[in-house]
This record gives C-alpha cells, sequence and structure tokens, in this order.
C-alpha cells in the first residue's frame, strides 16, 4: 500500500513554499466546495468527496487532497493515508482508454493470464501502467459480473467478453486506430 | 431504465392494497405462476451480464418493431433484472406465454415481434429449450436450470422492473413492513427471524435473528442498520444482481430491522465498481421517499427511517464488518478486535445491526409467508435457500438459487448443464479466497454451512467456480493467495508476512522449484497464520491452501517430486514440441516465439529448440492447427 518514497512526496508538498492551492484548478476547488456545502457533516465525508473529484478529474493529484484534507480539518498525511489504502482512488493519470482486465476466480480459471499477456505483447503496459501518449491504461479488477462472458475485459465502460489473444491484439489495435483518426466528440474516455 | 414510478404522491395503506390487486396479476404471469387476464408483455433482461451483451439495444429494436407493427400502445417492453441465466443472454421473454428466447439480436428481436407476436409462431431457433435424455423437449421454465430452483431472496429478479416501485409493491412488496408497524411487536418479529432459523449470508452464517436481538437489547439513544454490499470474493455476482434487480427488497427488510432495533438511520454499502447497483438503488431510495415509504412518520406510523448509500473504494478487507464500520466512518478500512461486537459498538460506537444483501432480501417472506415455510426448507441447520453465482468450467454460467442441503451433483449436472468441451469435473471452489476446494469425489454432500466446512471449505457468500481437469489445484491456491497478499490490511505480522512467505513457496512450487519440506512448512505456518490473525481475512487466507493440500495432495507430489504439472497449467514445468503431422508449416510459432527457439521454413515442419524455451507458451497459443503439444 502506501511507500516511505510517496509519503515524502506528500510531506514536500505540505511543507513545500508555494501555495499548493496555486497548483489546484479554480474549477476543482469549486467541486469540491460545492460538494462539501450540498452534503454538510463531518470527516466521513472524506471517501465520498475523493470519489467526486476522480470521477471529474480521473485522479487524485496530491495538491487536491492537500486541498481536501485542509476543508475537512485533518492531516494531508492522514488523508493520502485513505487515498493510498483504497485500490479504487488513483494519484496518476490514466489513459484516454482505460483498460480493466478482470482477474476474477471465473475468469481465471477461463485463462485471463493470457489477456494481460497479450495486451503487454500489443502495446508493452504491465498492470499499473500508462502507455507515454496516455492513450492506455491497464489495471487489473476482480469480476465485472460477466463471469458468464470469461475472460473479460473493461475498456472505459464497455465490456469485451470470450477474449482470446488474438483478439485482444485486434480490439488494442482498432482502438489506436480509431484514435489516430480525428473524429467529432471523444468516446467517453474521462481520463 | 425504463420509468421512474409515478408514486410522486405518497401513499397511504389503501393506495398500496390497490395497487397490489391491479398489478398482482400480471405479475404473476411474469413469474410463472398461475395467472388470468395478463395483458402481452416482451420482458428483456437488464442484468449486468445481458447488458454488456447488448440488451438494452435489444429492448429499443423490440419496441421500435412494436411501434412499426402497430402494436406499441398493447405490448409493453419491460427491462427487468438478472434472470438468471447470463450465459445464454440477452434473454427475453415473452409473457404471459412463459417463452424464454436466448441470445437475442437486433435481428433477433424483429422476429421475435414479427413471428411470435404476429404469427403466433414461437421462433424456435432463438427460444431456450433443452432436449432431455428421455427423449423429452424442455422449454422455458421447464429446463432444469430454472426447474431446480427455488426463489426467495431473488423472488423479483427478472420479474419486477427495478426501477418501478409500483411493481415491487404488486409482489407484496413493503407488505411486510406494514405489518411489522401496525400488526407485530418488535419482539414478534425477531421471534419469526429467530424461528425461521434464517442465517447471515455474507459468510460467517450467523444466526440473524440473535444479532437483531442484540442490537434491539443494547443500550443507546441511537443505532444504525447496515447492509454490507462490499461483494469482496472475487468471483461472485450475487448481491449485485440483488441490488440491481431488486433494491426495494433490501430497503424493505432493513426498514423492518429498524422499526424492530429502534434505529432510525441506515446505510447500504456498496463497491465503487458496481456502478449500476448504486443507480439503480440510489433511484429505488428516491421513489421509496417520494411514495412515503421512507422518511420520517411511515404511512402515519410514526415510525421514521432512511437510507444514505456508501460506496466503498476497492479494498476486500472493507467487506468485513469491523473494517467496513470505519470507511463508513471515513477512515482506511482497517478491522478491530471483536469483542465489542458492531450490535453494542459499531458505526461512531453505536449498536449497529449489519447484515448481508442476501440477508435482507430473505426477511420481507418470512415475516409474510411465515417462519415455518421458510425453516421446512434446507437442512437440519441451515434453512432456506442460498444464492449462488454459478462460473468458471460449467455450461450454465450464472445465478442460481437453491435450498439449503441440495447437492453439488445436481447444481453441477443438472442445474449448471454439466462441463463443456467434454473435459470432466474436478472441484468446485465456494467461499472466495476465505474457501476451500469440494473435490468431485463429495458431489454427493447435502451443502449446508456444516457440511462445507467439515470439507475445509465455507459456504462463503455465494461464489461457486467450478474446476475441470485442466485446473492445476496449485496455481489455483496461488492464485487466492496472490490475491490476499494484495488485500491483507497489513496491520497484524502473521497475516501480512505470513501470507507473503506461502505465496513464495506456492510460487516455488509452480516453478518446479520447491522441495518435499516445503509442503510441510506451508502447513504448519497455514495453521499458524489461522490461529494468530486478528480477522477473518487472515484467519481464513490458508484455507485455499490447506484444502487442496488435503484432497489434492498428490497434485503438490507430483509437482515436487516429479516436475510435472499433471493438469497442464503450470507453464514452467511443460514441454512443448510439435506435432510433425499437424503442423502446417504457418510459421506463426516462430513469430511469436520470444527466445526465437523456433526454427524451420514456411510450408515445413517447425522445431523448437528445448535449450532456447522459456516455456511461456506463445506458440501453443498462436497455433492454428493445434499441433503445439505441452506436457
Ligand atoms: C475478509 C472478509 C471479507 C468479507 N466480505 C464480506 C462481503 O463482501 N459481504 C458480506 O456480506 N460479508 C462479508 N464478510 C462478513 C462480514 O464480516 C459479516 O459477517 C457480514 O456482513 C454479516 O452479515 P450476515 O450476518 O448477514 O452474513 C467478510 C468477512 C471478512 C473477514
Ligand atoms: S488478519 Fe490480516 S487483514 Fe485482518 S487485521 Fe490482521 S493484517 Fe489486517
Ligand atoms: S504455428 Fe503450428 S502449424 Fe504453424 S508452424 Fe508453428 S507448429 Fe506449425
Ligand atoms: S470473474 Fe471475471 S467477470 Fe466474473
Ligand atoms: S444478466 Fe441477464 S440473465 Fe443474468
Amino acid at each position: 500500500m502506501s511507500t516511505g518514497n510517496e509519503l515524502a512526496r506528500v510531506a514536500a508538498a505540505e511543507t513545500g513554499t508555494g501555495k499548493p492551492e496555486d497548483a489546484v484548478a479554480p474549477e476543482t476547488l469549486a467541486l469540491i466546495d460545492t460538494y462539501l456545502r450540498d452534503h454538510p457533516g463531518g470527516t466521513e465525508r472524506l471517501i465520498p468527496v475523493l470519489h467526486r473529484v476522480q470521477e471529474e478529474l480521473g485522479y487524485l493529484p496530491f495538491p487536491v487532497i492537500k486541498a481536501i484534507a485542509e476543508r475537512l480539518g485533518i492531516s494531508p498525511i492522514q488523508a493520502y493515508g485513505v487515498v493510498s489504502f483504497y485500490h479504487f482512488f488513483t494519484t496518476t493519470p490514466r489513459g484516454r482508454y482505460q483498460l480493466k482486465v478482470c482477474m476474477g476466480t471465473a475468469c481465471f480459471v477461463r485463462n485471463a493470464n493470457s489477456v494481460l499477456e497479450s495486451v503487454h505483447e500489443t502495446i508493452g503496459l504491465e498492470v499499473g501502467g500508462v502507455t507515454k501518449d496516455r492513450l492506455f491504461s491497464l489495471e487489473q479488477v476482480r469480476c465485472l459480473g460477466a463471469c458468464g462472458l470469461a475472460p473479460a475485459m473493461m475498456v472505459n465502460n464497455e465490456v469485451y467478453g470470450y477474449l482470446t489473444r488474438a483478439g485482444v491484439r485486434k480490439l488494442l489495435q482498432g482502438l489506436r486506430a480509431k484514435a489516430r483518426t480525428p473524429h467529432p466528440g471523444g468516446e467517453g474516455g474521462n481520463g | 431504465m425504463g420509468e421512474i414510478a409515478p408514486a410522486a404522491a405518497p401513499l397511504d395503506r389503501t393506495a398500496l392494497a390497490e395497487l397490489r390487486l391491479r398489478l398482482a396479476e400480471n405479475l404473476r404471469a411474469r413469474a410463472g405462476e398461475p395467472a388470468t387476464g395478463a395483458p402481452r408483455e416482451l420482458l428483456v433482461c437488464a442484468g449486468g451480464a445481458c447488458i454488456s451483451c447488448h440488451s438494452l439495444a435489444v429492448a429499443d429494436e423490440l419496441e421500435s418493431a412494436l411501434a412499426a407493427s402497430g402494436r406499441a400502445g398493447r405490448v409493453r417492453v419491460v427491462r427487468v433484472g438478472c434472470m438468471g441465466l447470463c450465459e445464454a443472454g440477452p434473454l427475453v421473454v415473452v409473457s404471459p406465454d412463459g417463452v424464454y428466447y436466448q441470445k437475442v439480436d437486433r435481428e433477433g428481436a424483429r422476429r421475435i415481434v414479427a413471428e411470435h407476436l404476429g404469427a403466433g409462431q414461437v421462433v424456435r431457433e432463438l427460444e431456450l429449450a433443452w432436449d432431455a435424455p428421455d427423449g423429452r423437449r424442455l422449454a422455458g421454465r421447464e429446463v432444469p436450470f430454472f426447474a431446480q430452483q427455488v426463489k426467495i431472496a431473488l423472488r423479483n429478479c427478472g420479474v419486477i422492473d427495478p426501477a418501478a416501485i409500483e411493481e415491487y409493491v404488486a409482489r407484496d412488496g413493503y407488505l411486510a413492513l406494514e405489518k411489522s408497524l401496525f400488526e407485530l411487536s418488535a419482539d414478534d418479529v425477531i421471534a419469526d427471524i429467530k424461528s425461521s432459523g434464517l442465517r447471515g449470508r455474507g459468510g460467517a452464517g450467523f444466526p440473524s435473528g440473535m444479532k437483531w436481538q442484540f442490537v434491539r437489547e443494547a443500550p443507546g439513544d441511537e443505532k444504525f442498520v447496515v447492509c454490507n454490499g462490499d461483494e469482496g470474493d472475487p468471483g461472485a455476482f450475487m448481491d449485485r444482481s440483488l441490488l440491481e434487480g431488486d433494491p426495494h427488497s433490501i430497503i424493505e427488510g432493513m426498514a423492518i430491522a429498524g422499526r424492530v432495533t429502534g434505529a432510525s438511520r441506515g446505510f447500504v454499502y456498496v463497491r465503487a465498481e458496481y456502478p449500476l447497483a448504486i443507480e439503480r438503488l440510489g433511484n429505488a431510495l428516491a421513489a421509496a421517499r417520494r411514495a412515503g415509504l421512507l422518511g420520517e412518520d411511515i404511512l402515519g406510523s410514526g415510525f421514521g427511517f432512511d437510507i444514505e448509500i456508501r460506496i466503498g473504494a476497492g479494498a476486500f478487507v472493507c467487506g468485513e464488518e469491523t473494517a467496513l464500520l470505519r470507511s463508513i466512518e471515513g477512515k482506511r478500512g482497517t478491522p478491530q478486535p471483536r469483542p465489542p461486537f458492531p450490535a453494542q459498538h459499531g458505526l461512531w460506537g453505536k449498536p449497529t445491526l449489519i447484515n448481508n444483501v442476501e440477508t435482507w432480501a430473505s426477511v420481507a417472506p418470512i415475516l409474510l409467508r411465515g417462519p415455518k415455510w421458510f425453516a421446512a426448507i434446507g437442512t437440519g441447520r441451515s434453512k432456506g435457500t442460498k444464492v449462488f453465482a454459478l462460473a468458471g468450467a460449467i455450461r450454465n454460467t450464472g445465478l442460481v438459487e437453491v435450498p439449503m442441503g441440495i447437492s453439488l451433483r445436481t447444481i453441477v449436472e443438472e442445474i449448471g448443464g454439466g462441463i463443456p468441451n467434454g473435459r470432466s469435473f474436478k472441484a468446485a471452489q465456494s467461499g472466495g479466497p476465505s474457501g476451500g476446494c469440494i473435490p468431485a469425489a463429495a458431489a454427493d454432500v447435502a451443502i449446508d454451512y456444516e457440511s462445507l466446512q467439515e470439507l475445509g471449505s465455507i459456504m462463503g457468500s455465494g461464489g461457486l467456480i467450478i474446476l475441470d481437469d485442466r485446473t492445476c489445484m496449485v496455481e489455483l491456491a496461488r492464485f487466492f493467495l496472490e490475491f490476499l497478499v494484495e488485500e491483507s490490511c497489513g496491520k497484524c505480522p502473521p497475516c501480512r508476512i505470513g501470507t507473503r512467505v506461502m505465496l513464495n513457496l506456492l510460487e516455488r512450487i509452480t516453478k518446479g522449484e520447491a522441495v518435499p519440506a516445503d509442503l510441510d512448512t506451508l502447513e504448519a505456518l497455514g495453521r499458524h497464520i489461522q490461529h494468530t490473525s486478528l480477522c477473518d481475512l487472515g484467519q481464513t487466507a490458508p484455507n485455499a491452501v490447506l484444502s487442496t493440500l488435503r484432497h489434492f495432495r498428490a497434485e503438490y507430489d507430483a509437482h515436487v517430486l516429479e516436475g510435472r504439472c499433471p493438469a497442464g497449467q503450470c507453464k514452467a514445468l511443460l514441454t512443448y514440441t510439435i506435432v510433425a503431422e499437424a503442423c502446417s508449416g504457418c510459421a506463426l510459432c516462430a513469430k511469436a516465439c520470444p527466445s526465437g527457439g523456433i526454427t524451420g521454413e514456411i510450408k515445413h515442419l517447425h522445431v523448437i529448440d528445448q535449450e532456447l524455451c522459456i516455456h511461456c507458451g506463445a506458440c501453443l497459443s498462436v497455433c492454428p492447427t493445434d499441433a503445439v503439444d505441452a506436457v
């Protein structure tokens, strides 16, 4: 879970000279303030407000964690301790296509390893990684509730099932090609 | 998700009774119960798995086909929760005919409207049917998958539109709450729950009535009711399907408990990975508030109760009750020593009643149909039914509710439809990471809390993964240990360090680097962790290893003594060769081999250099003619 290194970074952010609030976009601060105003209460609001902000930004940068901690009257370390405890929260930006490979038991017994391997072979990602162009990020999750389709993977909010090595390769190559051709609007990646 | 219930104004008891009268026949027909005069409806499964297979597009297509054929006002499309047979999704049911259609796509949708509704002919190619060994053709609810089930917790899943509160009400919804408010005393309710024999469905199987009584009797001006919807077992989706398919059944159960224990606030803790469950539960809570079934002075009884949702954030240990309560308080979810139990010292130090989703969903039927009815189902000490998420090497992946005491064989062979691909049944894994494996040899044991424990597993929350002969039990144990190492909260050294050491040992075994003494170390270490960890995560962490060691010792020995993986799954122990007769010389394997260990000319036999082979298995997975052999 939390490593010494990361804690050192939080500590640095805390004692650093520049006001960390400067590093947080005004819209983000407004989002936090609105949420806390609409949901009166105490420190039990930490996890809900983290959820709300991550939903918007796709991740939780340190200055944002600090801004939230200040408003709840707890220390940044304490808030960071909560962020690092829960796998769902991430302090690094995710890719435009967030790949979530299911490593639940049903997928595991139907060879989910080969899905991870194929992702690695095709775009060179390890679990937790993001491609340099920030097009893809890779996570493993536990049971998407689509065990009948095992092995399964989620790309943003879409579930893909019955995956084979070749199927994964084609899917990723297709997404990459799609990203290269200009398109109106986006496809819903929030990273 | 369909229209939100129009019940904008609070309902009173008369209005509830009228709703039940008006819609009852219709809903009975949908559930396959005898009914008269029910209208034609098309039920489309809008459960998570079916949605992944685009069932919502199928529902839209049905609606446009109905409109195009002039039936728009007469035949309604209803989006219901998981019907259970997720493997065959998207499912569509024509009610009241009771005809099930499987794997329906847009074209299928048009055919159902044109042929079934238009010409009055069942679309045979799409019909869910099964040819029994005796030559009979069984269709729809007659197929063993449905026929062998007994639905209590899942009574409304796949029957009602979860977004329509009036449909829940029509299934005698909120009638048990009325009973607990106006007819029964708090002690009567507790007596009923007790004598029904209901035990917690979240894993430990603690008698629910006793827990309710503890909270009722605990001194305190403020109390809480909590629903555990964290569903941490990484191969299970029972609670998710219930929250998505019948959220009001959980709300009703919790409101009854609030009235009985004297709590006025409840929390449902749902994992963040279940956005649809969160959305549907949120809508159901709002509908219940509008209808006056939550909030102050419910139905004029003077009793007030409301429920909030708390979203988890991805930590398995937060399914443990004391960790979950800390998480609701906004803290790191680390378990606390018990006693004190949550019943005395729970949320913010107040008496707290925590039950699992399925436990909550079982409450209302017990009060309505009586504890005797419930207790008549099941075995000596395990009453009622249990929902299982059936998955893995099984034909009918899905959600099933079966009476306690059923045999594993019935679940696998009849309900599950057997093992696909000509493989054989090896074992079933129950209880997720805290559970263990039940070998095929014990397939006839009557399943209940006690028998599973004797076999070295647990009932758990209902994950049931079927394994065939290609699953290596050592590798499976490694999989669970890896999960637990990641999920240990790190508070106690035996759990934090011990599971890590066990994982290292298992990795050595699957790589063929272990010595015989390692197996004894594994066993001794496992017992030590069981006895010295603080919470059940640590105490049950060694189960996967110990139960596979107990039932599949020979498989461990083959790895350690002979450097062989009998299931052919541990890649490091396999020798890859190319079968000359089968090789077409396509060279795909040579391209795929990361160590450059495969040579050969195009259109000629290829050969693997054993010195260079790193046992990655890439050739095996790319070969189009299955010419690569691994033993
Ligand atoms: C590591 C761990 C994980 C657990 N996960 C869950 C879970 O996901 N869902 C659940 O209902 N209970 C879970 N439990 C059991 C709870 O601690 C508790 O027994 C249960 O919520 C009580 O409800 P019940 O009596 O209705 O089963 C877990 C326990 C442990 C030790
Ligand atoms: S047994 Fe493991 S998970 Fe439970 S409190 Fe101890 S370290 Fe944490
Ligand atoms: S992939 Fe299969 S068929 Fe093709 S060369 Fe290799 S062994 Fe032969
Ligand atoms: S285990 Fe992968 S979807 Fe359930
Ligand atoms: S989600 Fe449709 S049958 Fe389970």
